[in-house]
């Protein structure tokens, strides 16, 4: 997952690259998904990696509902 | 997706270090220091670290066995780096850069670049919000084959 200073830096990183458009993030919204992920303390001894299920609906809650994001 | 993974108390354990020690100092133990940390073989160790990249919970270096990845932390220097209270963090990729400020729930300023012409950028995180920046993140793989190429994601 790359930054890129906007839609036109990345449309011409994809063209260079030869690469299909993915998703498009906010710097905002990468961030509300970091801490998804990485907010629980994972030194923690109950720590779990999240179920599809979880991921599934944590994508839904935030949006995202391509099927870029399906799981499965 | 393997997200129910055969791991054992001592994993939970090298787990634990592996992490404590990369938030601390901002890269991940060796097999070696672990083991002795541990009180563990390295052969104890290493077979731990294996499980534990099965079960998606760490990466491993493909030729050494050490430490890649333990997400957001990247062992190796990247261009995404993280300063966090005077220490220096390198993340995976963009969002797990800013996984790092989310984990250790600290304010931090992340050097780095646009993935097209390489300028340099920067973002802060101060009182748990990211501060207004220009920019775009790209997720260029598929949920789905997140795990199937790692390293290239």
């Amino acid at each position: 997952m790359l930054i890129f200073r906007s839609e036109e830096h990345l449309e011409k990183w994809l063209k260079d690259w030869h690469m299909p458009q993915g998703a498009i993030l906010s710097l905002e919204q990468c961030w509300q998904l970091a801490q998804a992920f990485y907010g629980p303390d994972r030194r923690a001894p109950d720590w779990r990696r999240k179920t599809l299920d979880e991921i599934e609906a944590l994508f839904a809650e935030m949006g995202f509902t391509s099927p870029f994001w399906r799981l499965r | 997706m393997n997200i129910d993974p055969a791991t054992t108390t001592f994993d939970q354990e090298v787990r634990h270090y592996v992490y404590d020690q990369t938030m601390k100092v901002g890269t991940s133990p060796t097999v070696v220091e672990t083991a002795a940390a541990l009180s563990a073989t390295p052969a104890k160790v290493q077979a731990s670290f294996h499980r534990l990249a099965d079960a998606h919970m760490l990466v491993l270096q493909r030729d050494t066995g050490e430490v890649l990845m333990a997400n957001p932390f990247s062992a190796v220097p990247t261009p995404f780096l993280a300063q966090v209270d005077g220490q220096t963090y390198y993340g995976n990729c963009i969002w797990d850069v800013l996984g790092i400020p989310a984990m250790l729930r600290r304010d931090a300023f992340i050097q780095t670049s646009c993935g097209d012409c390489g300028t340099s950028m920067t973002l802060r995180i101060v009182n748990g919000s990211l501060e207004p920046a220009i920019g775009i993140a790209h997720f260029a793989i598929p949920a789905a084959q997140w795990w199937s190429d790692i390293v290239f994601n």
